[in-house]
């Protein structure tokens, strides 16, 4: 059993959601939804823990042998980010039966699920494989299943903003499918450890080029890089609140995991930072993205939009990180990877609460709601602290990594900007945190209660996480530094 | 008012007092200066009643460049505000939503 | 000995929690106990490390304990007591839970023994004091509070670049002497300095501080600015610039503080000039200067919370603060014109009163030295000091012309509480040695020989005289209605009168812009239209996906065409 574990992250999701569909009664659906990610969370905690232990785990798909059969290959790198996904998949799970009861349909609810559990395993399997022709049918499996899940937001707009999201990652997934493509052509295969090996002798042609400016871009557009991100907004915005703290949580994590496998693993660092300024290009990229993106979050009316601004300019840090290039900037993007999940997931949860209680996250419907909902607004209050990076919580911890990287190499203009981007953070945050606090409920909404306990105890879950992680960073500091150093070929 | 209780300061024999007193102390340090013998660190101590002299003129040039200041930075006392009112009309409307709904005693 | 790890801003915390929770005469008990018994706790905790964690790779010490941060500690729970004491009637919680996580938060502050520890109390110190600012309730104190937050949190924010850059640098967090070397040396002296109100950074104080209530300003004026002192203290004790600094802080707000109308600003004004002395001190660095900061330091939190605390109970029972409005209230609030009097000659630095046996080893240090200019710009300042805040304050408040007013002395608590600063005030001033005996060092200075007990007399009579001069011959400035420029004319409306017109003008700009390529756009569209027939509707509507299709190919081509050029 034990062997088969990296299969089983992938399958036991992708098997649960065709059983779901016979599970009529939502509730059911609900806890056979929440058992199967709560196993697919236990066998990656599992993985890390071996892995951890004892190195990279190989796996041969039904015992055919790469580079004929598909290889499912977990490093330090794959656990991780499988620990991050299936985790907050769990946590924001033990939400949806709540949440989901007014924002979608009845007779949609167990579709909602079984789209869910396809959208995890797709995501699952992305990282979990080892075959770069695998990573683009689980890219469409989770795609196609979250385009779904966010037009069945209530919002009609959520139609509108999953059709976006539908051209635009398309389009993303197609310039992969072509780069892959490219690079089949040049190498004959389509295993990542073998493209790592036969890419060299041919690096130096412009069909490689090519492929590797196809990749780029591809991901690029997942991972939501300004100015690539305009899909984000709508899609988070609409979306019912699960899918909205799932997605954010997961999706453009995943996607991050991909450019880094893509550049640092498959074309290697020499080839992906020395045959275009990538560096430069990333960097210029990111902090405009960082300051464009807040700058436009202050200005928002609607609270999910404000945080999936935010969202956009958190993966600019991220961007810096990895392109800074040493080991403390990479180190610095994978802690972001962890900490980011955690702030946004507890923030976009605790939205679902307001949603769910108001029916809206217009920013004006925020007044009074810091003494009618005060256990949800001070959640909120938290998740914003730990997105400006205050000491203490986990955004601290990744700016920290990231600035000391900046510095490390000499970049300090860089290190400024990144604390002046984490000003932006404060009024943002602010803004939401003076309409609540500082205002009147404004007539006829004077009889708001706190969140049910079913809402309030996965987010102060997320809450707690933020902070213990952000006191105690053994865990993500340790896992990250020695992923990182793989990925750079220390040996730890 | 005129009911009120006579208080020190009322009588202006009074106020004639105190200050009397107060330059008879005046007279009093300065011949003290001639009595003690002081340690000197600086050469100006040397000089004849340094800290009387230095103590009043300093206080004189105090005032008349504060009233040099006041004729180029006095501007009227809602000076700032007519600018400010325009920009945050909103904490005002807060404030009667806050001040209704503290119920607290606001010891001003 | 666990008792021993408690560090002091914890239990303020806790009596913060508890005072949220409870009322009236309840909170009142936990919060006269707690900065007793805190203060005992204190008295028997030895010098050393007690509190060390790691985070990442560095060594936090959230709890050092020396003599420097004990002098600090001592005076920051006198300086809490009397304040809860006298803010015993408020019955508004978010101030009175303010108060507390301040004075905590001030306290976590001069026993953090690392740079980090120190940022984190930096920040809760600006996010706790703006609710005392705010507490009371007017819109100017909103605007106000929000200016003086907003330059607080940079400060913070600055202090914190400086700490990564001294992580950076030499590999440590720790909180020593850290000296004007490197960016990091130097970020973090402009985040002390803005915290310690240097000249063009000042004028938070001077802004914020009046707008406060009048249990608030007794919080503030305590805390904030003696944090910043203790942190040059340590970090930057002999650095020259800082004399000149220091020097400059005890002059020029004398000046304003004699035009200014409204009381508790004279006081603000007078502040900074008192920080000015202990800037020096520090600045000049040897052993006596380092005593005269900090005891000046100790003093001046509590003859200045007295003043602030008489000028409180004015505007407590009268509403008013301005010196035009008052006058003559020594007949019906005689308690309160003899504890001011006591406040004002002590803040003049009178023999036999406090603030005589701190300011004099500044001055002496500054003469021994060979700071002879800086030594005179002191004396004017002592001068000056007595000028504006031992005569005006007293004067235009219990004295002076008769405002009608006649309001009785305020609550007993407000009293007591004056009265304690008062007993204190003098005790020091009798007899200094105790005080000299927490001393962070022994030098066996004695304020109490002829020579300067003779000059200061002296120097203050014939102040005194001046003022008598002047107002006799009615050369004396008349309190007015009005508000005097200060740095704050920069932000508060040069600033945002230029942003204005700029924006203005972009606007206009932009307006124009658009306007023309829309016309341009609609021209073409109807061109298009009439060949194709395609409805422009769908053009429009599928613009975001349309624009983002484009940047993918942006992207495409300039990725291509760099690899290949490259």
């Amino acid at each position: 059993m034990l062997t088969h574990l990296p299969a089983l992250a992938v399958i036991i999701p992708l098997l649960s959601a065709p059983l779901c569909l016979f599970l009529r009664r939502p509730l059911l659906a609900w806890l056979f939804t929440v058992i199967a990610s709560g196993l697919t969370m236990l066998v990656s905690i599992t993985l890390l823990q071996q892995v951890m232990a004892s190195g990279t785990i190989v796996y041969e798909m039904g015992g055919w042998r790469p580079p004929w059969g598909i290889e499912y290959r977990v490093d330090r790198l794959n656990a991780y980010l499988l620990l991050i996904v299936t985790s907050i998949s769990t946590v924001v799970l033990l939400a949806a039966n709540t949440s989901i009861e007014k924002e979608i349909p009845r007779h949609r609810l167990t579709l909602f699920y079984v789209l869910y559990l396809l959208s995890l395993a797709g995501l699952l399997g992305v990282v979990t494989t080892g075959d770069a022709f695998n990573v683009f049918v689980f890219l469409e499996i989770s795609s196609l299943a979250a385009y779904s899940l966010i037009a069945l937001g209530e919002d009609r707009r959520a139609l509108w903003a999953a059709y976006q999201y539908l051209i635009m990652g398309t389009i993303g997934a197609t310039f992969i499918l072509i780069g892959i493509g490219l690079l089949y052509q040049m190498t004959g295969t389509l295993n990542m450890d073998d493209l790592s090996r036969r890419l060299p002798e041919v690096s130096q042609t412009r069909t490689v080029f090519a492929a590797f400016a196809f990749i780029i871009v591809g991901v690029c557009l997942k991972v939501a890089l300004f100015p690539l991100h305009r899909w984000l907004p709508n899609a988070y915005a609409y979306a019912p609140s699960i899918v909205t703290a799932f997605l954010a949580a997961t999706s453009t994590k995943v996607a991050v995991y991909l450019l880094i496998r893509f550049t640092f693993s498959i074309f290697g660092i020499s080839f992906s930072f020395t045959t275009v300024p990538l560096q430069t290009i990333f960097v210029i990229l990111g902090l405009t993205g960082i300051f464009a993106a807040s700058t436009t979050a202050i200005f928002q009316k609607n609270v999910k939009h404000l945080f999936a601004y935010s969202s956009v300019a958190q993966i600019g840090y991220m961007i810096v990180g990895y392109s800074i290039s040493t080991t403390m900037g990479l180190m610095a993007t994978l802690l972001h990877l962890f900490n980011h999940a955690l702030m946004k997931g507890a923030l976009f949860l605790a939205l679902g609460a307001v949603m769910y209680r108001i029916g809206s996250v217009r920013l004006e419907q925020f007044q009074g709601l810091g003494r009618q909902m005060p256990f949800t607004m001070a959640a909120i209050v938290a998740g914003g602290l730990s997105l400006i990076g205050v000491p203490l919580t986990v955004g601290f911890v990744s700016k920290w990594y990231l600035v000391l990287a900046a510095l490390e190499n000499g970049w300090w203009p860089v290190a400024v900007l990144i604390l002046l981007g984490s000003l932006l953070a404060i009024v943002y945050v602010w803004r939401i945190v003076e309409t609540a606090y500082f205002n009147e409920p404004p007539a006829g909404r004077e009889s708001i209660e706190e969140a049910p306990l079913g809402f309030l105890v996965p987010v102060w879950m997320l809450v707690s996480a933020n902070i213990y992680f952000g006191m105690d960073t053994r865990l993500s500091v340790q896992v990250a530094e020695a992923a990182s150093q793989a990925l750079f070929g220390v040996s730890p | 008012m005129d009911n009120e209780k006579k208080h020190f300061f009322d009588d202006p024999n009074n106020v004639k007092r105190v200050l009397r007193g107060f330059y008879a102390c005046c007279v009093v340090l300065v011949v003290l200066d001639f009595v003690i013998h002081r340690h000197i660190y600086h050469s100006w101590e040397n000089l004849w009643v340094f800290y009387p002299i230095f103590g009043f003129i300093a206080c004189v040039v105090l005032v008349e460049v504060a009233k040099l200041m006041r004729t180029v930075l006095m501007r009227p006392e809602d000076y700032y505000d007519e600018f400010e009112s325009d920009i945050s009309d909103r904490p005002d409307a807060n404030q009667g939503h806050r001040a209704k709904s503290g119920g607290h005693d606001v010891d001003t | 000995m666990w008792i021993l790890e408690i560090p002091p801003f914890l239990p303020f915390f806790i009596a913060a929690l508890l005072a949220a929770v409870t009322r009236g005469t309840l909170r009142g008990v936990i919060m006269l106990a707690l900065p007793v018994a805190s203060a005992i706790h204190l008295w028997t905790v030895p010098e050393g490390v007690h509190l060390q964690m790691a985070l990442f790779d560095y060594q936090l010490t959230p709890y050092r304990v020396d003599k420097l941060s004990l002098m600090f500690g001592y005076v920051f729970h006198i300086a809490a007591f009397f304040g809860i004491v006298y803010s015993l009637h408020v019955r508004d919680t978010v101030q009175q839970v303010a108060a507390l996580m301040y004075a905590g938060s001030g306290l976590g502050a001069v026993f953090s023994g690392d740079l980090l520890s120190l940022f984190v109390f930096w920040e809760l110190l600006a996010f706790t004091s703006v609710f005392l600012i705010w507490a009371r309730k007017s819109s100017r104190s909103y605007q106000a509070g929000m200016r003086y937050l907003i330059i607080q949190v940079l400060s913070g924010v600055i202090l914190l670049i400086g700490a990564l850059f001294y992580a950076a640098e030499h590999g440590s967090l720790e909180f020593g002497f850290i000296g004007l070397e490197g960016i990091a040396g130097w970020l973090i002296f402009i985040a002390f300095g803005i915290k310690c109100a240097f000249p063009f950074m000042h004028n938070w104080l001077t802004d914020a501080y009046p707008e406060s209530t009048a249990t608030g300003t007794v919080f503030l004026s305590a805390f904030t600015t003696k944090v910043a002192v203790y942190s040059l203290a340590r970090g930057y004790p002999g650095t020259e610039l800082l004399v000149y600094i220091g020097a400059a802080m005890t002059c020029f707000p004398i000046f304003y503080a004699v035009i200014e109308n409204d009381l508790r600003r004279v006081l603000a004004y007078s502040l900074i000039n008192q920080v000015g002395f202990m800037v020096v001190g520090v600045g000049i660095g040897t052993a006596l200067a380092i005593n005269g900061a900090v005891s000046h330091a100790f003093n001046d939190v509590i003859f200045k919370g007295l003043l602030f605390m008489t000028m409180g109970a004015v505007l407590h029972m009268t509403g008013r603060m301005n010196g035009s409005d008052l006058g003559v209230l020594y007949k019906t609030m005689p308690k309160s014109t003899v504890l001011c009097i006591v406040g004002a000659a002590s803040i003049s630095a009178f023999p036999l009163f406090s603030g005589f046996v701190s300011k004099s080893m500044v001055m002496s240090a500054a003469l021994e030295n060979d700071y002879h200019l800086i030594w005179l710009m002191l004396l004017f300042a002592s001068a000056g000091v007595f000028h504006h805040a031992g005569i005006k304050i007293p004067y235009f408040a219990f004295f002076a012309h008769d405002s009608g007013l006649r309001v009785s002395d305020p609550p007993n608590n407000m009293l007591l509480a004056m009265l304690i600063a008062a007993v204190l005030c003098i005790g020091i001033g009798v007899y200094p040695a105790a005080m000299y005996s927490l001393l962070p060092y022994d030098t066996g200075y004695n304020p109490y020989d002829a020579t300067h007990v003779l000059a200061q007399t002296q120097l203050l009579f014939f102040s005194a005289l001046a003022f008598v001069w002047l107002n006799l011959r009615g050369l004396y400035p008349p309190e007015l209605h009005s508000t005097n420029l200060d740095v704050e004319w920069f932000y508060r409306r040069l600033f945002p009168v230029a942003i204005q017109s700029l924006f203005a003008a972009i606007w206009k700009l932009d307006g124009a812009l658009r306007r023309a390529v829309v016309t341009r756009l609609q021209k073409y569209l109807d061109y298009l239209s009439g060949i194709y027939h395609v409805p422009s509707g769908l053009l429009t509507s599928s613009r975001p996906a349309g624009s983002m299709a484009m940047w993918v190919a942006i992207f495409l081509a300039g990725y291509l065409f760099l690899s290949f050029v490259y």
